[in-house]
């Protein structure tokens, strides 16, 4: 009997400890599903850090009353009068004494620079943007604040911000393109009414979002297309032209899942062509005739160097760079291409004063020492952009923009579709 | 008469006819049972506690996803196949095709040479047995990256072939495609292949062949005898090499990606990876995998089933080898030039020259020797942080997955017959063949869930989770390693330690780890060797602001920089070579020299 007990007692044993993971599992999930997205973000952490989501909160209900009376060209005379508001109603909702310091100068953009008060934490940035590390560098010599840079294409880093939906490590993300930038807005993963008070040029405060969910730091053009002058003696005029049969196989892009200036090309694209099925229509029929789609500017302009490609669409910076390190190659703008703006948007559930140091270091990147940084940093890529401050020049290689036919493509229409479009370029053109 | 064993049913009827003073004694002797047993239950629940949170939650819970993605706010349904439907198409399907056809060349491949190496190593005079061992150990620790790199670099336009003047478009049309990718691949699985093979045909003594000759079969009938007696092994190292391909990322991810070859674990990494991001499609891929995975074990169960193929007795003899006549001989070699040359010699040559030269890949055509990539990949951040941090992560987590196979593996190696053995047994069997992206997409997944944020535990985006992944990833083959020399361990070693007074860690010291020092030295420097190199959870747990070393230089490779990344690689290795060595150093010169005598086989 005692050997027979001996012989199955194992199994019991096991079992309960199958069991008991089994309830792990099953606890695990009922809270899983039991927090819905409504609760999930904002009263757990309510307990800890009120003070903390106070303040977008408040923010957030005034943006959108005065964006809505506010013309986008005057968007930069706004910024004092919509945040004004905010910066009243947030030390009075949060008002808990310790944090109330930092957040009452994070909301009072537009009169002056965010300081930080209070020890600094790490600022951890998501950035595809090439001036990224040395910026960091020098802003964390500069203020003391510790950064955390975590570098990847636009795609990725999206796909990142989307997956911590619920639980996001990132503090501020740097990428082209207001389009996701849109999107994320969105989803309500930026912090609204927030515009540094710097001075902007024209280009500037045409680009500063209406919502004011995230900051301009620089435009370059995307689909800008680059040749190769000893394969390509006749180079298309339109973008039609790139459908006619002597360019067959030649041309190549990027693809909008992973590289951040090309959901704007093709938004552009589609928008040109009168709306999303027609512009599905020209990049089937380009796909038909030989378009080759890699990831980033950097491996399609490699598919060039090797002469795998002959043409390639991609960001204005890449290109003119790609045509200054190898003579044979040559930039042209078909009409139209789109204004890429690059843009720093905040995260809108972080801690206070990642806040802050967020709003700072977009602060610096706007400073005239953050725009010497910009234009030295990536020579190769996004050094080549157009300032959008007061008295910065962009680099002497760079055409002026008023030569090239550009258009707006609205960040709010477009964003709102860029996962549809661009799941259906993943499938059907990539 | 020796009473029959009884199933639990009849041990409950027999419980239930005892009388009931019988019962209560029987019941109070089960209680002090299982107080005396008390410590050792709470240690195996702790165990498998840990091996939910390590291996089984995360995968599930990535898995039921597919099916209830309203379970994790992922959808609105609590019970769909709809997700299937959306990737039964496009790249998604064409990825999962491919990752089939993939797979079963590889096996085949894999096979056929893994049986010719392991037949001229160990049933004939060839010799250098040792030499063979070293290239193979080589083979199976080379990462599939550290191939395609090579190959790619040889190949590209302005590559290192077309820099010397050798014109390689026809090979690169060729090879950048399903060819190379199974070519790399079989390199990858043939140290498997061989392993699984060679202890078959060590096993197999020459009798049977004998027998078979004596009876009048031609040298091919008795080839086919003792194919069939080998079967076992054959279809164990089919198996094996066919889940290893199926999960590989490195191939899948560089050369797979670059021909326009899209492969199952590229398009599950894509699916987390890009915009928009999906999860429930990763998740069917991560089915496919693991169903893929099951399909060649039951396979090869099935091949087997029904059938003894016993041949190891206490009268085996190890088989005479076959003397080579001089034109065999000069074949044979050729064969193993020819191998080892193309599967080691070509990459490494590959990867080595890219490093010192200039422009590969570019359009400029400048050409040269340089030091300049050294420099580059120096100075880089994408180096020498990320090595340290790496080695240091690889370092704890190789030596927490040692202890917890010596562990795991003296539980199933005493508890052969019981319940909680097999059952551990059969898990880590099973997570053997877990492809990395499916592991690392369910902890990036399971351990973001929102609970863990209402608990105020986030691991989420840590060094930490990393560690626990690559502990989950390298804890089957760090036990499977350790089963063999811990299964041969008398247990009555320790009983005497114990009756002679010591503690049982006293006892443990003394006898287990001098004869186990050396299994567990390798096992370890496995362990660490592959961490540091492992690519696809680190490339999707990848900490903020803290890439391991793979990513680091993948992301070169990536961008088609084949020069900066080649010698980040050189530089990632040789510091590897140098930790390898300076441990073997250390273990001669610290470890007692009787422990040393004991040869783990």
């Amino acid at each position: 009997m005692i050997r027979l007990h001996r012989r199955i007692a194992p199994l019991p044993t096991s079992a309960r400890w199958f069991a008991i993971v089994a309830l792990l599992l099953s606890v695990l999930v009922t809270a899983c599903g039991g927090t819905d997205a409504t609760v999930a973000p904002t009263a757990a952490p309510a307990a800890t850090k009120a003070p903390t989501t106070a303040a977008p909160a408040a923010a957030t209900t005034t943006a959108p009353t005065a964006a809505a009376t506010t013309a986008p060209a005057v968007a930069t005379t706004a910024p004092a009068a919509t945040t004004a508001p905010a910066a009243a109603s947030a030390p009075a909702g949060t008002t808990a004494p310790a944090a109330a310091a930092t957040t009452a100068p994070a909301a009072s953009a537009g009169s002056g620079p965010t300081k930080l008060t209070g020890a600094a934490v790490p600022l951890v940035i998501y950035a595809a943007h090439g001036a990224a590390q040395p910026m960091a560098d020098a802003f964390t010599m500069t203020t003391g604040i510790p950064t955390k840079i975590v570098a990847e294409s636009t795609g990725p880093l999206l796909a990142k911000v989307q997956a911590e939906t619920n639980n996001p490590q990132w503090g501020m993300i740097w990428i082209d393109g207001a389009e996701a930038m849109a999107s994320l807005d969105g989803q309500g993963q930026l912090l609204k009414g927030y515009t540094p008070d710097v001075p902007y040029n024209d280009l500037g405060k045409s680009l500063v979002p209406k919502t004011q969910s995230f900051v301009p730091t620089g435009a370059t053009v995307t689909g800008a297309l680059v040749y190769d002058t000893a394969a390509v003696k006749n180079p298309p005029a339109t973008w039609e032209d790139l459908l006619k049969p002597e360019y067959k196989g030649m041309t190549g892009m990027n693809n909008p899942a992973i590289s951040g200036p090309t959901y704007p090309f093709v938004a552009g694209q589609m928008q040109n062509l009168g709306g999303v099925d027609q512009g599905k229509d020209y990049f089937k029929k380009l796909k038909t005739n030989g378009l080759h789609v890699y990831t980033t500017n950097k491996v399609t302009l490699a598919a060039l160097g090797t002469g795998e490609i002959k043409m390639a669409i991609v960001q204005s910076s890449a290109a003119t760079a790609a045509a200054q390190k190898t003579p044979t190659l040559k930039v042209i703008y078909l009409p139209k291409v789109s204004l890429l703006p690059s843009n720093i948007g905040i995260d809108a559930k972080a801690p206070a004063q990642v806040q802050t140091e967020a709003k700072m270091f977009a602060e610096f990147v706007l400073s005239q020492k953050g725009q010497e940084i910009m234009k030295a940093a990536d020579l190769s890529g996004d050094s080549l952009y157009y300032p959008i401050i007061t008295g910065v020049t962009p680099l002497p290689v760079l055409p002026a923009l008023a030569t090239i036919p550009t258009q707006t493509v609205d960040p709010y229409v477009w964003g709102a579709r860029v996962n549809e479009i661009n799941q259906w370029f993943t499938e059907n053109i990539a | 008469m020796a009473a029959p064993a009884l199933a639990p049913d009849d041990a409950a009827a027999v419980h239930a006819h005892t009388p009931h003073g019988n019962d209560r004694a029987a019941t109070t002797r089960e209680w002090s049972r299982t107080i005396v047993r008390l410590p050792s239950r709470l240690a195996g629940g702790a165990l498998w506690l840990l091996l939910g949170v390590l291996l089984l939650v995360p995968t599930l819970c990535f898995l039921v996803l597919a099916v209830s993605p309203r379970l994790f706010e992922q959808g609105t349904e609590w019970f769909t196949l709809r997700n299937f439907g959306v990737a039964l198409q496009g790249q998604t399907l064409q990825g999962l095709l491919n990752t089939l056809v993939v797979g079963v060349a590889t096996a085949v491949c894999a096979l056929v040479i893994g049986l010719g190496l392991a037949w001229l190593t160990q049933r004939t005079d060839f010799g250098l047995q040792g030499v063979w061992t070293i290239l193979i150990w080589a083979l199976l620790l080379m990462p599939s990256y550290f191939s395609t790199l090579g190959w790619q670099s040889l190949l590209v336009r302005n590559g290192v072939f077309s820099q010397i003047g050798i014109d390689p478009t026809e090979l690169r049309d060729q090879f950048f495609g399903p060819i190379g990718i199974v070519w790399i691949l079989t390199t990858k699985g043939i140290p498997f292949a061989y392993l699984a093979i060679a202890a078959g045909l060590g096993g197999l003594g020459r009798e049977f062949e004998d027998a078979a000759r004596v009876h009048g079969a031609t040298p091919r009938e008795s080839l086919r005898i003792a194919m069939t007696i080998l079967s076992p092994a054959l279809w164990s190292a089919l198996a094996i090499v066919f889940a290893e391909a199926i999960s590989d990322f490195g191939v899948a991810s560089t050369l797979g990606y670059g021909a326009r070859f899209p492969l199952a674990t590229f398009t599950l990494y894509r699916a987390i990876n890009s915009i928009p991001i999906r999860f429930p499609v990763a998740s069917v891929i991560g089915w496919f995998l693991v169903s893929a995975m099951i399909v060649a074990l039951l396979v090869q169960n099935r091949a087997l089933k029904g059938r003894s193929f016993a041949v190891l007795s206490g009268r085996t003899r190890p088989a005479m080898p076959t003397p080579l006549t001089g034109r065999g001989r000069a074949a044979a070699w050729a064969a193993m030039l020819v191998f080892f040359g193309l599967a080691l010699g070509v990459p490494l040559f590959g990867a080595v020259s890219a490093s010192f030269l200039l422009g590969i890949g570019g359009t400029i055509t400048r050409s040269g020797l340089t030091l300049d990539n050294y420099r580059a990949a120096l100075t880089s951040r994408d180096l020498l942080a990320p090595m340290l941090l790496s080695a240091k992560v690889a370092a704890i987590t190789a030596t927490v997955a040692v202890v917890l196979g010596v562990t795991i593996g003296r539980i199933i190696a005493q508890r052969r017959a019981g319940a909680v053995g097999r059952a551990l047994d059969l898990a880590l069997l099973g997570a053997v063949a877990l492809p990395g992206v499916v592991l690392a997409a369910g902890y990036i997944f399971a351990y973001n869930l929102p609970i863990f944020r209402v608990i105020g535990f986030s691991l989420y985006g840590t060094v930490f989770l990393l560690g626990m992944a690559y502990v989950a990833s390298s804890l089957p083959a760090t036990t499977r390693l350790l089963l063999g020399p811990l299964a041969q361990m008398q247990r009555s070693l320790t009983e005497a330690a114990r009756v002679h007074g010591a503690s049982e860690a006293e006892a443990v010291r003394s006898t287990l780890l001098p004869l186990m020092a050396r299994s567990i030295l390798w096992a370890w420097l496995l362990a660490f060797t592959h961490i540091t190199l492992e690519l696809p959870i680190s490339e999707i747990l990848n900490p903020p602001g803290e890439p391991p070393l793979a990513v680091g230089i993948i992301r070169h490779l990536d961008h088609t920089d084949y020069t900066t990344g080649a010698a980040m690689l050189a530089v990632a290795v040789g510091a590897l070579l140098v930790v390898i060595g300076v441990v073997l150093g250390v273990y001669r010169l610290v470890v007692p020299a009787g422990w040393q005598r004991v040869r783990a086989r």
